[in-house]
């Protein structure tokens, strides 16, 4: 696998904060690699610095096999989507599309018949004549992301571009810019926050936290193995056990069952006593709230999720046993 | 005007009352046959309409103030629009005291200025009253050109010059094909603002002036003092009909909101 863009070492620093911390990088040819994580993680200032808005403080920059850590934007060749979409106010939906093919050279029926191609790739070719303002969010997205693809950019640059579009509209654009993706073959970097859009749409997903790297990979690979204890919180594992070789494993409230007393517990894995402290009913689930002991004799507090037409009937103040297959046990780092 | 703010729409219309009606009686007046300044006028005649057109004085100075008021303002807006983008783009250190130094001639109060700049220019450096009266009308309308041309560039997403500069456009290529056309409502209005202040100014007009620089407002302050007839009333509606013009111009062309509001979007 090669690599169609390498961080090596690279640092960002504002003053005294440190955005981003000697990290290593690699983004996979033709592949949709998300970075992934809460605001200030570092994410989208590393998305500028690969985009040439924001020169590292330390560290190198590789595009293709290229250093190009000093290199200005518009010697990049890389096709940026804004979280704003920053759609030239002043031209038309085909001028903003054609703007970057101008700037290199290419004009006339050329021009036109890419802006055109561009368009209908995004479904918006019958909007070429019109104006930015006078379109939707989604339609200025759509927009944005033709403009970007139209100079045919080595690397396509998505900084949250979802995070203003309505809920339905986000999940729409999720298939949507896999398909683009597919369809172009294009090496894509997305940034984002949301790890449902992150687990979705990637083929390697990067999740940060203050400026480090905290693990890397498949989606499957980083959701069904974290291998610390804020990939699995980010990720939705709620229940942190300590064993009594001090080893710490996490689990998903969804594997974690609860039974009252005299019901049939899971053999063989993981089996604590506990005291019910809260039940919340949430249609297709229910939470359930217990206060235990872990293997290595510290309170923890358990969440179990389970399927409100199959969960045993608990009330807060039951006592109960919380089990999880062996299987479902996941050690983590500290 | 929308009937469900009764407050509202009668202080709106109380306020055009106060603003409109005296200008009437002014360009009544100067609709007289009569030769003193007064309502009603004595018989209807455009005689002080040529009266003012022949009058020299009024000419002469006429040319200085339109002088004036298209080169201080052009002089404005090549200092004051580079100051705005290096304020509101750029990462300059102390941008906040930069600004404020820009819109200082906006709180001192002009008299204060223009005795500062006669004192100093004029007296210890010996210029040119022109020369000096350029300077200090500049000075006044650098606030304008500083304030309203950052009033698009605030209101625009600096993602904009990004993503051109992302598409393959070089920093100039950049200025010329983003940022202008962003600035050019800002531009326009404040062009028409910088224009106004200029030609209507008295304070500094009046300390600055020498023989050969002499404004038309200060002509015509001089005039009222010496003689009491129509011409002055007919002059000042000269000047409000060619001020009408512009601004029929300039709603046809941008739109008045386009150029106060200074939107883009």
């Amino acid at each position: 696998m090669t690599a169609a863009a390498e961080f090596v070492e690279v640092s960002q620093k504002f003053g005294d904060f440190t955005a981003v911390d000697a990290i290593d990088l690699s983004i996979p040819q033709g592949k949709l690699t998300t970075l992934l994580g809460p605001s200030g993680c570092g994410k989208t200032t590393s998305l500028r610095m690969l985009a040439g808005y924001s020169a590292p403080t330390a560290g190198r920059i590789l595009i293709d096999g290229v250093d190009s850590t000093k290199l200005p934007p518009e010697k990049r060749g890389l096709g940026m989507v804004f979280q704003s979409y920053a759609l030239f106010p002043h031209m038309t939906v085909a001028d903003n599309v054609g703007y970057g093919l101008k700037l290199r050279g290419i004009t006339g029926p050329a021009r036109r018949a890419r802006i055109t191609e561009s368009l209908e790739m995004v479904g918006l070719a019958h909007l070429a004549a019109s104006r930015p303002r006078k379109l939707s969010g989604g339609q200025q997205q759509r927009v944005a992301l033709a403009r970007a693809i139209a100079i045919r950019p080595k690397l396509l640059l998505l900084d949250e571009p979802l995070s203003n579009l309505d809920a339905r509209l986000r999940v729409q654009m999720r298939s949507e810019i896999r398909r683009i993706q597919s369809e172009t073959g294009l090496t894509v970097v997305l940034v984002t926050h949301d790890q449902d859009e992150a687990l979705e749409m990637s083929d390697e997903m990067v999740l940060m936290r203050a400026g480090k790297i905290m693990q890397q990979g498949a989606p499957s690979n980083v959701f069904g193995s974290p291998t610390n204890r804020f990939v699995a919180e980010f990720l939705g594992y709620e229940n942190f056990i300590t064993m009594t070789d001090g080893s710490l494993h996490t689990v998903r409230p969804e594997h974690l069952e609860v039974a009252p007393a005299g019901r049939p517990v899971i053999d063989g894995g993981l089996s604590l006593p506990g005291t019910v402290t809260d039940v919340a009913y949430r249609g297709v689930d229910v939470l359930v709230t217990v206060q235990s002991t872990d293997p290595s004799g510290l309170n923890v507090t358990l969440v179990s999720d389970l399927r409100a037409d199959t969960a045993p009937p608990v009330t807060v103040g039951d006592r109960v046993t919380v089990s999880a297959h062996q299987t479902r046990l996941v050690p983590i780092a500290a | 005007m929308k009937t469900s703010r009764p407050v509202a729409g009668t202080l709106a219309v109380a306020g055009y009352i106060i603003m409109i009606v005296p200008i009437l009686f002014v360009v009544a007046t100067a609709f007289s046959a009569g030769s003193t300044l007064k309502f009603p006028p004595d018989g209807l005649s455009l005689r002080w309409f040529g009266e003012a057109l022949s009058y020299d004085p009024f000419l002469e100075s006429l040319v200085t103030s339109l002088q004036l008021a298209v080169a201080s303002t052009a002089i404005a807006l090549l200092l004051g629009v580079p100051a705005t983008i290096a304020i509101h783009r750029g990462r300059l250190p102390g941008k906040n005291i930069v600004e404020s130094l820009f819109l200082s001639p906006l709180i001192v109060p002009e008299l204060v200025v223009g005795l500062a700049l006669f004192q100093q220019l004029v007296i210890t450096y010996n210029l040119e009253n022109a020369s000096v009266l350029l300077i200090g009308h500049t000075a006044l309308l650098l606030p304008y050109a500083v304030r309203v041309t950052g009033a698009s560039l605030a209101n625009a997403d600096p993602s904009l010059e990004e993503a051109a500069r992302g598409l393959g456009a070089s920093p100039l290529r950049t200025f010329v094909t983003v940022t202008l056309p962003i600035l050019r409502p800002g531009l326009f209005s404040a062009a028409l603002l910088g224009f106004v202040t200029s030609f209507n100014n008295v304070p500094l007009s009046l300390l600055l002036q020498s023989r050969d620089a002499r404004t038309l407002p200060v002509t015509m302050l001089d005039y009222v003092q010496q003689s009491y007839d129509p011409m002055v009333a007919a002059t000042s509606t000269l000047i409000l009909g060619a001020t009408v013009v512009i601004a029929i111009i300039a709603e046809r062309t941008l739109g008045f909101a386009k150029i106060f509001g200074g939107i883009n979007r």
